[in-house]
């Protein structure tokens, strides 16, 4: 019997493994763009975790911090520095 | 394609070993009841039928953080200040740098992009103060609003350039005032109640709310009819202020040009 708590907890653990693959992704990318953009993709997948985990209050500080702030400093940071990591 | 492998091999792993965790144990799914400690929590912060243990909030997260523990939160907020004392000690010795002939049209992202912005950057602000000031109602609070309030400053950088900001008297010195304002403020709420029992000859405790069975002071738990739940509302303002001024001069300091340091790059 599948009922809507079955479902929710399905849907949750489905955004954790593309979670995964996402940070998988930012972290073997050299491109460090590409690598912000996955961690940001990741930060999103979280914010809806912590939604569907019933926690409203991380999901407020996470979504400007992780999906606003943390992207926007590391992307200032890739400007003044270079942008492809070397081996 | 050796990412591909890698990728398709760490999702078989987590698939196989989620698989196995729901073999091995069919009591890993934590339970619907709810726990005793948090059963204490949820029947006392709003009950005014107890009023030596409620805190008068709706709001439990806010009563926990604010209320049951405030003096980890007043640490916290220290941690926070003291990463910002630190940005500040890294950037310092650059002079001001603002060129001689600014078109300030010239500068920054499109029309489109600065129309939309400006249309949205009171938008994030107004939501920001909304999340802070009902932040002992409705999931939310001091922190959670600074930093979406502190979204909307950096918009305005990244979009309009920090020209723009600086000339309307958002610097680093200035918003150094507001944090400063907003810890004072926090350190006075915190010792307030304290100071009320000090004043009326009673006992009272530092860091207090509602009044305690041994301390019979409080901080008003309703100004005109409107709940404001005693010191967790005030605590909010002031944390708000606060985040949002050392976001603003973090982003402000990142975004320096790097001409402005003496003996940089640049010039």
């Amino acid at each position: 019997m599948i009922g809507p708590m079955e479902i929710m907890i399905g849907i949750t653990a489905l955004a954790a493994l593309f979670s995964t693959a996402a940070t998988y992704l930012a972290v073997t990318e050299k491109d460090l763009v590409k690598a912000v953009i996955y961690s940001a993709i990741q930060s999103t997948i979280y914010a809806f975790i912590y939604y569907m985990l019933m926690a409203p209050d991380i999901v407020l500080v996470y979504i400007p911090v992780a999906v606003g702030l943390y992207p926007a400093v590391i992307l200032v940071l890739i400007r003044k520095t270079e942008r492809w990591e070397k081996d | 394609m050796k990412r591909l492998v890698g990728l398709v091999v760490i999702i078989l792993f987590i698939l196989a070993f989620s698989l196995l965790l729901v073999v091995a144990g069919g009591s890993i799914v934590p339970g619907r009841e709810v726990r005793g400690l948090a059963r204490v929590y949820l029947n006392t912060s709003y009950n005014p039928w107890s009023p030596y243990f409620t805190v008068n909030s709706p709001e439990s997260v806010t009563s926990v953080v604010w209320d049951y523990r405030g003096l980890d939160t007043v640490f916290e907020t220290m941690v926070f200040y003291l990463a910002i004392i630190g940005s500040i000690a890294l950037a310092r010795g650059y002079r001001k740098y603002i060129p001689a002939k600014l078109d300030y049209s010239k500068l920054g992202l499109s029309v489109i992009v600065k129309t939309v912005t400006r249309i949205t950057a009171p938008l994030i602000i107004i939501v920001a103060a909304s999340i802070a000031l009902h932040g002992h109602l409705t999931p939310g609070g001091g922190f959670q609003g600074g930093a979406t309030g502190a979204v909307a400053p950096l918009l305005i950088l990244i979009i309009f350039s920090q020209y723009y900001l600086i000339r309307r008297g958002v610097r680093k010195e200035s918003m150094l005032i507001v944090r400063s304002l907003g810890l004072t403020g926090i350190g006075i709420t915190a010792i307030a109640v304290f100071l009320a029992g000090l004043v009326a000859g009673v006992h009272a405790y530092v860091l207090q709310n509602q009044a305690k069975a041994t301390a019979p002071v409080s901080a008003p738990a309703y100004i005109d009819n409107q709940l404001i739940s005693g010191t967790l509302w005030f605590f909010n303002i002031f944390e708000f202020f606060a985040v949002l001024a050392g976001f603003t001069i973090v982003l402000l300091l990142l975004t320096i040009p790097e001409r402005a340091y003496q003996g940089g790059g640049g010039e």
